[in-house]
């Protein structure tokens, strides 16, 4: 399923730089995400994947160059208002709430889509309850279209769920605020393979039924590499090596080399 | 199986009497605790509660089968808390100490609630509720020395003045993180005594001395108090004032839990980062549980001032902060009901190893980690929420 080439741009970087004291964690990168589309994003441990989507995010702030979210500069603003923005994400050692239920996760992601605040939950305790349970069936829902496994498990401490239900989790939660840009940070990492192909399925039903959901995904597993995004951008020491659709990146050697390692050149050249 | 339509009513018939019977036990326990004036029997008892605890700990199902007989019958359970809750006085027998203490644990049950919407909810490490209690009751006491205020306009004002105290803890508190963070409200506690020690208007170390009683409609407070004919000792006003008070943050604790803030909070506790990326502006959800926790403390203090009649700095030291946070940890983060349990152990148990002298503070040690080794995660832990139940 390709992306027309006329979808507008949701998510654009420019001259994204990142200096940590005297690293450069990142330098001059570029990049753009149309709707609907799936972004692959690789590289070698260290190449600034992760940087990336700090900036992003409004963890980190970038030293130079800007972020735009629907042609909105997006730097210095907080991280907790750049959710309600529109941008979500997933964490690479998935961070869950771990000694709440699998729904109380979901309900704590419709935080920026709910408003009662102290004095509602004391004297206006009717109408913050209702607000609640509204945000309750919503991820009911939400569990139940992402995976019916996780749905059936919704009263469980998330804590003691298994890897690849905790990866589902942290997508249902990050898709509880409702982004136009989600965010995933290495989502198989610590799956096996058919824990991942049922991962890819999952991300792919996510997507059909949010056709106008951005997707940026850092990976290191070659097959949902070359079988999810529509396009691939490569990064490494912090600078971008190359952008485009999987057949085409996989074929030049710096990204052979950088990416697959030595050997891998080596074993293509014999 | 031969009628099952009589299933539900009789379940409903063992869950109304679960819920009238447990409460009942309880209050029968305290009673028996407060006016036990032998030591072996004080052992006893609370060998009895351990077992308790055990059989508790032992058999899960028990636990949830009296939980949901309680989630049920809300409204009973209710009725029968404010009835155990209101004759409790009378069945002490005019004992004026066990009702001295009740006043007391009351007041320390309030300031566990308080504390526990940092420590339990957000995991706060906040060693200044003792300061905001000292805060509370110098505030009511001054207006009411100084400018003839009225307990019942000094109540909210001293609570506002706290909150106040509360909020500019909290602002340079955000910039820190948990061991740091306890240091700064460590610092904020000792900067508190030391004040009230050393300023002028506060009276120094010697304190305030003459706050007046409460008098509502005529009825002083410091008069016996006449129930159809019954006359109960003084110290049954303040009983029925401290228990209003509880009754109170019970009811802002259970709604605040079962909120989106208290999921924030719950947010935070277990992941910083990961709350702030579900969009919860983490920074002001810790100063908003600074100023809940101030405030209740404040009026704590308060009732604190106006019942004893005589407040010094000592009072406030920051050891009643260590002792509040005890009864948190010791009573169940997050637990409603184990925090209030855990005030009433605590505050009693000194009082009631007297006998043991010089050994008692040693002997208070070991129960709670006695208790602590049958309930590891306090006597009543944190539960999971449900919805539309």
């Amino acid at each position: 399923m390709a992306v027309s080439s006329s979808a507008p741009l949701v998510l654009e970087g420019e001259n994204l730089t990142m200096r940590l004291g005297g690293l450069v964690a990142m330098a001059e990168v570029a990049f753009t995400l149309k709707r609907g589309e799936i972004l692959g994003i690789i590289g070698p441990n260290g190449a600034g994947k992760s940087t990336l989507l700090n900036i992003i995010t409004g963890i980190y702030i970038p030293s130079s160059g800007e972020v735009r979210l629907e042609g909105q500069r997006l730097n210095g603003v907080p991280a907790h208002k750049i959710v309600a923005r529109g941008i979500a994400r997933t964490f690479q050692s998935s961070r869950l709430f771990a000694d709440l239920s699998v729904l109380d996760n979901v309900v704590i992601g419709r935080h920026t889509h709910t408003k009662a605040g102290v004095f509602d939950a004391i004297f206006r305790r009717r109408r913050a309850k209702a607000e609640l349970e509204a945000a309750a069936a919503h991820a009911e829902d939400l569990l139940k279209s992402v995976s019916r496994g996780l749905h059936a498990q919704r009263h469980r401490p998330a804590g003691e769920l298994a890897q690849a239900d905790r990866r589902r989790l942290e997508i249902a939660r990050a898709l509880a605020t409702d982004p136009k840009v989600l965010l995933l940070d290495e989502p198989s990492s610590g799956m096996d393979d058919s824990d991942t192909d049922a991962l890819m399925d999952d991300i792919r039903a996510v997507c059909a039924q949010r056709p106008d959901l951005a997707l940026m995904i850092i990976e290191h597993d070659m097959r949902l590499v070359a079988s999810l995004p529509h396009r691939v951008m490569v990064l490494d020491y912090g600078q971008k090596l190359a952008d485009g659709p999987y057949e085409e990146i996989r074929k030049i050697p710096r990204v052979q080399e950088a990416y697959l390692g030595r050997k891998a050149t080596q074993h293509a050249g014999a | 199986m031969a009628h099952p339509s009589t299933q539900p009513s009789g379940n409903a018939l063992s869950a109304a009497f679960i819920v009238i019977a447990v409460p009942l036990i309880g209050a029968a326990f305290l009673r028996q605790f407060l006016l036990a004036e032998d030591w072996r029997l004080v052992l006893g008892l609370l060998a009895l509660f351990a077992v308790v605890l055990v059989v508790l700990e032992r058999l899960p199902a028990l636990e949830t089968r009296i939980e949901t007989a309680f989630a049920r019958q809300s409204r009973l359970a209710l009725l029968v808390g404010i009835v155990v809750v209101l004759g409790f006085p009378f069945a002490l027998g005019g004992n004026t100490y066990a009702l001295h203490l009740c006043v007391i644990s009351m007041l320390y049950a309030v300031l566990a609630l308080a504390l526990n919407f940092q420590l339990g909810s957000a995991n706060i490490p906040n060693f200044a509720t003792g300061a905001s209690y000292g805060i509370g009751a110098y505030a009511s006491a001054l207006l009411a020395l100084n400018f003839g205020v009225s307990f019942w306009l000094a109540l909210p004002a001293a609570a506002v003045v706290a909150t106040i105290f509360g909020f500019l803890l909290g602002i340079p508190s955000m910039r820190t993180r948990d061991s740091y963070l306890a240091l700064v409200t460590i610092a904020f506690g000792v900067v508190v005594h030391q004040l009230l020690n050393n300023l002028d208007f506060t009276g120094g170390p010697n304190g305030l001395v003459g706050i007046p009683v409460p008098e509502l409609f005529g009825h002083a407070f410091s008069d016996p108090l006449v129930v159809f004919g019954h006359a109960l000792p003084p110290q049954a006003n303040f009983y029925y004032l401290s228990a209003l008070l509880v009754f109170i943050s019970i009811v802002f604790a259970e709604r605040l839990h079962d909120s989106r803030v208290g999921l924030a909070w719950n947010a935070l506790r277990a992941d910083e980062l990961a709350a702030r990326c579900q969009g919860i502006n983490v920074t002001w959800y810790k100063v908003l549980a600074f100023a809940v926790d101030a405030f209740l403390a404040g009026f704590a203090g308060t009732i604190y001032a106006f019942y004893v009649g005589f407040i010094s700095p000592d009072n406030f030291t920051f050891l009643v902060s260590v002792t509040i946070m005890t009864m948190v940890i010791a009573g169940g983060m997050d637990n409603i009901l184990g925090v209030i349990v855990g005030a009433f152990l605590l505050t009693l148990l000194p009082e009631k190893l007297r006998a043991f002298s010089d050994y008692r503070i040693l002997f208070f040690g070991v129960t709670v980690i006695l208790f602590l080794m049958i309930r590891p995660q306090g006597l009543f832990p944190q539960r999971l929420r449900r919805y539309g139940d």
